[in-house]
């Protein structure tokens, strides 16, 4: 039926701006929208089975993110920008993973086959997340790994004390149960050419990852005693036996991966470990989280130094020496260091470089590559030059772990609608692809308290760095469970917890006010169900008046019926109505005039 | 003093004659003048969206008000109330804003002070905004000597809805008891005093004991074991009957 247009603006007005639909901080900050809020409050109710699950809907890999993501969710969660004590969200994940997940749990329905083919190159986070992307779409996936094991860099980049190979091994798993096949050990260009995948697939992802180290041209780097992280993590990884490390050691670099280059080297023999950095302390990139075990590992560091000269003897490194570095980026946010004129000299036998890596060409330079070496896509779509092939991962512009997924999954949505005939771009909701700032604007609640973030047990410095044993033993129940509640439940459902029809309509009303403006209609039972208490209006942070929306509803509803209401049960208000002002049952008592 | 006409409403006479005879024959005490209106406003026909034929209806009740040549408008009902606040020429207060000023009949002041019954006191959602009414019924349940307690959080401006509001019972009767049996739950006791006969009824259905404030103040003292008062709203012949038998009670008192 039509509306009156003061119905549809207002509906209208609610659609847009009703924030029921908005993600929460942490959710909208996840390049991959895992739900955090939902699961951590799960876990605070001791519904940890759910929780892994709510994780699952979203993530193969919850034991091994709970573990190593990056976490920017907790950067964005209210209780950081708040009190300065987030969530422990990556914790609570990695604590849910390892209490309650169990492959009987997990969904490994796929869409009807298609008979087409996909070729992944790479086993990484994103190559893995393609592969389960499109398998579950009903292709028939392989992927080609270079290496013998899976995971990527979260293999051969991440050290097994921060994550043991046997997570990663179980929650890949999952893609053997979804009939995605495995070359692996075939390295693409020189096993197997990358023409030939062409040629042979439907569609082709390319996601092998930034795994080339590079020692920067500054004098004296041609010394012995010096290699990357690349290559140091990788050999550390796959057989950290045959490592060997001089006592003294320098690390260059001051992210998350010179701090595992550092602690590893500790675990390899070295005594005297050293990270330098061109940051100063409270600038370097790494994580809080990694640059506290580095220390309490007795690893000393030197911040705001920039390397100016290897010094050497019999061409085996000895020594660097740094010049002081001023400031790391210029006035635009561009990385230019300038440096001073103080100098540092320190001794060492093994020097490592951690400053950054770069891609290994995949493709027998069919690809055009820009910095980095990273495949030049189409930012949105993750395309290439050839129609068919798409790339993902740290190789086209990814940075961290869960990065790499959601850019792997976007390059299955693309993909998969290559495979379909359909446009890359027509009506995609490309937001939803990465992550973005959340919208939300709502008070905190009102019985909000500063309550201080709960940390998960650690082994003892001294005895870890003996071993790669995993140094954090995660959380006990209890603490995770107290954690759990902590969360201050950033979304905007006040009107749902207090209205109950609402929440037998619809999630909010924006999603509702949106289906009426879609479908130009709705059910008159929504409309009559409203009991125009205002309840939802007193909590609602925009104030709209949802009663007067359903009233001007029921208006125009009966207007178009002929001037009675469309519900049959009304039938009774209206015999009721015409008895209530029937004579019979009416009086007027006039006082005063007898 | 302005001359009043007091309008008792639908629910309260279809629930509750006596109740109304007895308001009646004290407002008369004090304006010996009073007239007395009982018809409805017209808030069921306004929630159902028949716009039209409620600005007919409503017009109608204007027109009795001023054939009594009333400037104040006393009513019992919230509905009433807000809706009554639509019409120009008069005043509306509430009768539980009133009482207060007033004072009740003396024979009746302290006279609950034996019970032991803790009242959780109902605000009627459709007047979260006036305070005076709040303070009113509270001020009532004191006078008579019982002793009451607010739902926290949920009480005054912050009440909830007992599920009767916006015709909803017989459009969706399922969502209407949820809401009914919601709201008996926040109550910290057992015993629940409203002051509109709707209310009750809902909280009735609902599993609740309630109880109208002008059951407390003209009828006999509730103790813990005592039944609350028969559901008549939901008998449709009883309670036409009681709506007829008050109009013959109004009739009668102001003779």
């Amino acid at each position: 039926m039509a509306y009156d247009n003061s119905v549809l603006d207002k509906a209208r007005e609610i659609a847009q701006d009703c924030q029921g639909g908005h993600l929460s901080f942490c959710s909208a900050r996840c390049p991959m929208h895992t739900d955090a809020m939902g699961y951590v409050n799960l876990i605070g109710e001791n519904k940890v089975t759910e929780a892994l699950l709510k994780i699952r809907e979203v993530v193969f890999l919850p034991g091994t993110l709970g573990r190593i993501c990056a976490h920017p969710c907790e950067d964005k969660c209210r209780r950081n920008t708040e009190y300065g004590q987030p969530i422990s969200i990556a914790a609570l994940k990695r604590y849910a993973a390892d209490k309650a997940d169990d492959e009987k749990l997990w969904n490994t329905s796929k869409k009807p086959a298609t008979g087409k083919k996909a070729a992944v190159i790479g086993c990484g986070p994103a190559g893995a997340q393609a592969a389960i992307d499109l398998a579950k779409e009903g292709h028939d996936v392989t992927i080609y790994e270079k290496l013998n094991v899976v995971g990527g860099m979260m293999r051969v980049g991440i050290p097994e004390y921060r994550l043991p190979r046997n997570v990663i091994d179980f929650e890949y798993t999952y893609l053997g149960k979804l009939g995605i096949q495995f070359k692996m050990g075939v390295e693409v260009g020189k096993d197997i050419s990358f023409d030939e995948l062409v040629k042979n697939y439907d569609v082709v992802i390319v996601a092998n990852g930034a795994h080339k180290g590079f020692v920067p041209p500054i004098k004296g780097s041609e010394s012995e005693g010096i290699t990357n992280a690349a290559d140091f993590l990788r050999a550390v990884s796959l057989d950290n036996k045959s490592v060997k490390v001089g006592n003294n050691v320098i690390v260059v670099g001051g992210g998350d991966v010179a701090m595992d280059c550092a602690r590893s080297a500790l675990r390899v023999g070295a005594t005297n470990v050293t990270v330098v950095s061109l940051e100063k302390k409270d600038e370097m990139p790494a994580s809080d989280h990694e640059q506290h075990g580095a220390l309490e590992e007795g690893i000393t560091f030197h911040c705001g130094w920039g390397g100016d000269e290897i010094l050497n003897a019999d061409g085996r490194v000895n020594g660097v020496r740094f010049k002081e570095c001023t400031s790391v980026f210029d006035a635009d946010g561009r990385f230019s260091p300038a440096y001073g004129e103080n100098k540092l000299e320190l001794e060492c036998d093994t020097l490592i470089f951690a400053t950054g890596q770069v891609v290994e060409d995949a493709t027998d330079g069919t690809l055009q590559r820009g910095g980095g070496g990273r495949y030049s896509v189409d930012k949105q779509t993750l395309e290439t030059a050839i129609d068919k092939v798409f790339a993902a991962g740290d190789c086209a512009g990814g940075t961290i772990v869960i990065e790499a997924m959601a850019l792997g999954r976007k390059a299955a949505i693309s993909a998969n609608r290559f495979l379909a005939g359909q446009d890359l771009k027509a009506d995609r909701d490309f937001k939803m692809e990465f992550h973005f700032e959340s919208t939300l604007d709502i008070p905190l609640p009102e019985d909000a308290q500063d309550l201080p973030r709960k940390y998960t047990n650690a082994l003892d410095p001294k005895e870890r760095i003996k071993s790669f044993v995993e140094c954090d033993l995660g959380f006990d129940g209890d603490v995770a469970e107290e954690e759990g509640q902590r969360c201050l439940k950033c979304e905007c459902k006040k009107c749902m917890t207090e209205c109950i029809m609402l929440n037998d309509f619809t999630q909010y009303p924006g999603e509702m006010f949106e289906k009426f403006l879609k479908d130009g209609d709705i059910e008159p039972l929504v409309a009559y169900s409203c009991n125009m208490c205002d309840q939802c209006t007193i909590v609602c942070p925009e104030e709209f008046k949802f009663a007067e929306l359903f009233g001007a509803i029921r208006r125009e509803m009966v207007k178009a019926n002929n001037g009675e209401s469309p519900m049959p049960g009304h039938k009774a208000i209206k015999m009721h109505q015409r008895l209530g002002f029937s004579k019979f049952f009416t009086v007027v008592a006039k006082g005063g005039k007898k | 003093m302005s001359r009043k006409v007091f309008l008792p409403g639908c629910a309260l006479p279809s629930y509750n004659p006596m109740n109304v005879e007895a308001v009646i024959k004290h407002l008369k005490n004090i304006y010996p003048d009073l007239s007395v209106v009982q018809k409805c406003c017209g808030k069921p026909t306004q929630a159902v969206g028949q716009a039209a034929k409620f600005e007919e209806r409503f017009a109608g009740l204007v027109e009795d008000i001023k054939s009594c040549e009333a400037e104040e408008a006393i009513v019992a009902c919230q509905s009433c109330m807000k809706t009554l606040a639509k019409g120009k020429g008069y005043k509306t207060t509430s009768l539980w804003e009133l009482l207060p000023q007033i004072g009740l009949p003396k024979e009746l002041v302290g006279k609950a002070k034996g019970s032991d019954v803790v009242f959780s006191v109902h605000d009627s959602c459709s007047v979260r905004d006036y305070t005076g009414i709040h303070d009113g019924i509270r001020w009532i349940v004191n006078e008579l000597g019982y002793k009451q307690v607010d739902p926290e959080g949920r009480a005054r401006e912050k009440a909830r809805c007992c599920g009767f509001g916006g015709m909803v019972v017989p459009a969706n009767p399922d969502v209407a008891l949820r809401v009914m049996k919601r709201r008996v739950d926040d109550f910290p006791t057992e015993h629940i005093v409203v002051y509109c006969a709707a209310c009750r009824q809902s909280f009735i259905k609902a599993g609740g004991k309630a109880w109208h404030i002008l059951d407390l103040v003209f009828g006999d003292v509730v103790h813990a074991n005592t039944p609350p008062p028969e559901d008549t709203l939901s008998k449709p012949l009883k309670a036409w009957r009681n709506r007829y038998r008050s109009k013959q009670l109004i009739k009668s008192a102001m003779r």
